[in-house]
């Protein structure tokens, strides 16, 4: 379980989140929609302890950050690192045994390649295994879907279902709707910093048509006059 | 080309600022203190000149790091590019140059100045190679990524010690040690992202005593075989050479420190000025260690806690 209660941060005299309250429980998967600025990676920052911030922040699990996988929107790798030297770095900083790399590679990444001239997508690729194989508690995805191609999508997509079945907690950002619509069973709406709106899976139907409405309206017809 | 240069001054100048000093007494500052430390160093020993070299290099080898090259390159059209990477290291390595001739040591002023172009020039780290596999990479990181980015230049040194050993030039050997220290100083100058601190499950008293004990094991791997050699050519340096030694790994641990100190921020003025006195007279570093510590501590205590 992690507890989030009356999570507020600032920067300045901006307010990025404003009294957040969540209980994410194991075994369930929570999806965070929000428009770019919402909040939604400074919200998984401050969970991380990436960010101070005021409120609390309890796990089942502590120090929660030590149990915590982290994909971060654009992982960063170092210029001369490959990619099974990043896996064992992370694996090494959790105190993990990386046993046998090679065989557990399921998106038959190339491993001896220095890991920054990988593809946008193998770079999301690489990060969320390496996450993996430090067989965390608790992950954190955002945006994994991103420039990532179709096979590794689906793949992603039972990743996170079996993360699910295997009792963690997993919670997922994604400008895609459909990708939070497979794998979620909760999906919180985050607006100006603010939980606006939790809903449940019976719900995403009504939440994706709503949110298609909000966002598109009428710019389509404004923008072709015709 | 004059604009990068004056945009340099003023990320100078802001970078003095941040650090609560005015940039007139901050400029003040480092010329005193880079003065005070030259004379400082040439005082106490004679193989100031070395150091000194090793020290110019040290600052050098950075500016060729490959995506800020190739920042430039994109920046700038070639002959462009070349005279810009030319004057970053004349400027660099002029203050040394002065010293140097001052202290009249031409030939290796000359040879200072000779390197810093070569380096301008010899784009070396851009050379298509494969990943090139390292004796360090069962804990990747700062030895993996410093020695595929100095393999050429730890190359030369120990060419440059078997070149000592020839000729039976001690003085030359023991600068061979001591660039090697200096090329190992050189990983830990650059502090990383956060993500790769907070990853570690540890305190930061227990990961900064891992970052210490990897880069002690790393570097002995690094600097035996030529502390070997320069012993086993050179036993009437024993003492000298392990003295060296010592201070070489004091220095690392100081460096290792000194990053986390300002982390995450790069290592401050502040604390530069206080490495630069260590490496003049290095006695010390049995304070600047416990407050670089102490620092450290503070500052990885919002990631690590």
């Amino acid at each position: 379980m992690i507890q989030v209660t009356g999570l507020s941060k600032n920067y300045g005299d901006k307010q990025a989140l404003k009294n957040i309250n969540l209980r994410l429980e194991r075994g369930r998967v929570y999806g965070i929609a929000g428009e770019n600025g919402a909040g939604k990676t400074t919200l998984f920052r401050c969970i991380a302890g990436l960010e101070t911030c005021e409120g609390e922040i309890r796990a089942d699990k502590d120090p929660l950050k030590n149990h915590l996988g982290l994909l971060p929107t654009e992982p960063y790798f170092f210029s001369r690192i490959t990619g099974i030297e990043y896996i064992r770095l992370l694996c090494n900083a959790r105190q993990k045994q990386e046993a046998d790399i090679e065989s557990r590679n399921i998106f038959e990444l190339p491993l001896k390649r220095y890991a920054s001239t990988y593809s946008t997508g193998m770079k999301k690729k690489l990060a969320l295994m390496a996450i993996l194989l430090q067989d965390n508690d608790y992950f954190i995805l955002d945006e994994p879907f991103n420039g990532v191609d179709i096979q590794s999508n689906i793949v992603i997509t039972e990743l996170i279902l079996s993360l699910k079945q295997r009792n963690k907690i997993v919670v997922v950002s994604s400008h895609i709707f459909s990708t939070l619509h497979d794998t979620c069973d909760e999906i919180h709406l985050l607006h100006e910093g603010m939980i606006q709106r939790s809903v449940q899976k019976d719900g995403f139907g009504a939440l994706e048509a709503e949110m298609k409405e909000a966002s598109v309206g009428k710019k389509i017809d404004q923008l072709f006059k015709d | 080309m004059k604009a990068y240069f004056l945009l340099h001054v003023t990320l100078l100048n802001r970078r003095i600022k941040d650090a609560g000093i005015d940039p007139r007494i901050g400029w003040l500052l480092l010329v005193s203190g880079f003065i005070l430390f030259s004379f400082l160093l040439f005082d106490r020993t004679r193989l100031a000149p070395f150091i000194y070299t090793a020290i110019a290099l040290g600052l050098l080898v950075p500016l060729t790091e490959k995506r800020r090259t190739d920042f430039l390159r994109t920046c700038f059209n070639d002959p462009v590019f070349r005279q810009v990477r030319m004057a970053e290291n004349g400027l660099v390595a002029l203050p040394f140059f002065i010293f140097l001739v001052f202290k009249q040591q031409y030939v290796i002023a000359l040879a200072l100045l000779a390197l810093a172009a070569i380096l301008a020039l010899f784009n070396f780290r851009s050379l298509p190679v494969p990943a090139m596999p390292t004796p360090f990479s069962k804990k990747p990181f700062e030895f993996t990524i410093g020695f595929r980015n100095a393999f050429y230049l730890l190359g030369g040194i120990y060419i440059l010690t078997a070149v000592a050993v020839s000729v039976n030039n001690p003085n030359l050997g023991i600068f061979s040690l001591l660039a090697l220290f200096a090329i190992i100083l050189g990983f830990y100058l650059k502090p990383e992202n956060e993500y790769y601190v907070w990853i570690y499950s540890l305190t930061p008293t227990e990961f900064l005593l891992e970052k210490i004990k990897t880069a002690w094991l790393f570097s002995a791997m690094i600097v035996a075989a030529d502390l070997v050699a320069l012993l086993i050519f050179f036993p009437e340096k024993t003492g000298l050479l392990i003295l060296f030694t010592i201070i070489g790994f004091a220095l690392l641990t100081s460096m290792i420190l000194a990053k986390y100190a300002d982390y995450p921020g790069e290592i401050g003025l502040l604390n530069g000025i206080i490495l630069a006195f260590c490496l003049a007279f290095p006695p010390l570093l049995l304070i600047a260690i416990p407050y670089f510590y102490n620092r450290a501590t503070g500052s990885l205590n919002r990631i690590l806690k």
